[in-house]
């Protein structure tokens, strides 16, 4: 590390840079002030008014609606994968409560194996807590329902919502270091796996791609459909199951840089 | 620990961490740091061996209430900056794990680790190119300069 390799600010420092980086937060801001977290549930038809004259988007949104009913948007914030993916999953186990219960030993397991992996206790710690926390209040709630609302709300509070991310974005990273063999033919740029954990995965706010679900969904023992929907030219949208011939339990629409929840 | 924000909790612990273990030629004054847990001086001392063996070091780490989802903001301070490619005569360091690659996952002792590492690699004791321009024309905070990592490894 370290000496050999040149790093400098780019060319025209100073002023010029901290306006753009001014301009860059305050598009930060007002995506966040528009976007809740996780959005309340609404009909597939909804997606309409986003592409009023855009004929390929509306035959897709057609072939969308005739196989989900509903989406839920989550916030394009660079975490909407992980946020997407956990609060679909968690929803979805509250109507089983088997699954939930086996859910949870399985991330109380979780962090014995990060630990191993050398992740510090002190900091692996608030976030495993925060998201056992959030599972344990709403198993304990009876009524079906009620969960739901209460899942809905600490998915809305920062406090919460942004631990559950990071705790999945270090399960994920956890899966990829020990199954670093299989995963380093993914990853381009001579970049280790480790680096890219480092760089792509642990941060917030860094975009998820193939490999970042794959081993999120291998993490956590279980399957998703992502639907593509783009300007491609074909017309339906499509399909593709993570890990591949696994029933998928979470539904996942992707629009060019982004991740919402879809339901049947 | 009544009464302390989340930041502050998380600090706490690492701050307990990094007394009980440092890392190598790094030590703290917890007394002084636990007055004010959103700002601390670390001494960083020259590993034997490298370049900078015999010199002393003060790194200053200044966390907002958002940390750990916002990176700390870590400058060389004191009479002796080190005069290394990546540290500029005014302090400020050009690391990408303290901008772009910060993870909520990493902490105090992660940065002075690399840091630590980034000193001991050095093979020539030079300022980065830029030096005299950068320093006329930066913020004084180095976490709101654009940085252009040549290398994300760093």
């Amino acid at each position: 590390m370290g000496d050999e390799q040149e790093s400098e600010p780019v060319i025209g420092t100073g002023n010029q840079d901290e306006l753009i980086m001014q301009q860059q937060r305050q598009i930060e801001r007002e995506i966040s002030e528009s976007t809740a977290l996780v959005g309340e549930l609404e009909p597939i038809v909804s997606l309409n008014s986003e592409y009023s004259n855009d004929n390929v988007y509306l035959e897709k949104i057609k072939d969308l609606s005739s196989k989900y009913k509903h989406i839920r948007r989550t916030r394009p914030d660079g975490n909407c994968f992980f946020r997407a993916f956990t609060y679909a999953m968690i929803e979805q186990m509250l109507e089983n409560s088997n699954e939930l219960e086996q859910f949870i030993k399985l991330i109380e397991c979780s962090k014995m194996g990060l630990l191993r992996l050398g992740f510090p206790e002190f900091t692996v710690d608030d976030f495993y807590e925060t998201f056992m926390d959030v599972l344990k209040r709403v198993r304990d709630i009876k009524n079906v329902n009620d969960a739901k609302k209460e899942l809905h709300t600490l998915f809305n509070e920062q406090g919460y919502s942004d631990y559950m991310v990071v705790y999945l974005r270090l399960l994920t990273s956890g899966h990829l270091q020990r199954d670093q063999e299989f995963y380093s033919c993914f990853i381009e740029g001579g970049r280790t796996v480790v680096d890219f954990c480092h760089q792509e995965v642990e941060p917030m706010y860094k975009e998820s791609d193939h490999i970042h679900i794959m081993a999120a969904c291998a993490a956590l023992e279980t399957g998703v459909r992502v639907v593509y929907m783009d300007r491609g030219s074909s017309k339906s949208n499509i399909e593709h199951d993570l890990p591949e011939g696994t029933a998928p339990s979470v539904h996942l629409l992707y629009r060019p840089g982004h991740y919402d929840i879809l339901y049947l | 620990m009544a009464g302390l924000s989340p930041s502050e909790r998380r600090l706490q612990k690492e701050l307990m961490s990094l007394v009980k273990e440092p890392p190598p030629g790094v030590t703290v004054d917890s007394d002084v740091i636990e007055r004010n847990l959103l700002q601390w001086l670390i001494n960083m001392d020259g590993a034997s061996g490298t370049l900078y063996e015999g010199e002393n070091f003060q790194l200053q780490f200044k966390f907002s209430n958002k940390y750990p989802f916002d990176s700390p903001e870590v400058t060389f301070v004191g009479p002796n900056i080190p005069v290394h490619p990546h540290v500029y005569s005014n302090g400020h360091i050009c690391l990408s794990i303290l901008t772009d690659d910060w993870s909520p996952a990493l902490s105090v002792q992660a940065v002075c680790l690399s840091i630590v590492s980034m000193l001991s690699s050095c093979k020539e004791k030079k300022r980065p190119p830029d030096n005299a321009f950068y320093v006329k024309t930066c913020n004084k905070n180095p976490k709101k300069t654009k940085w252009w990592y040549h290398d994300d490894s760093v």
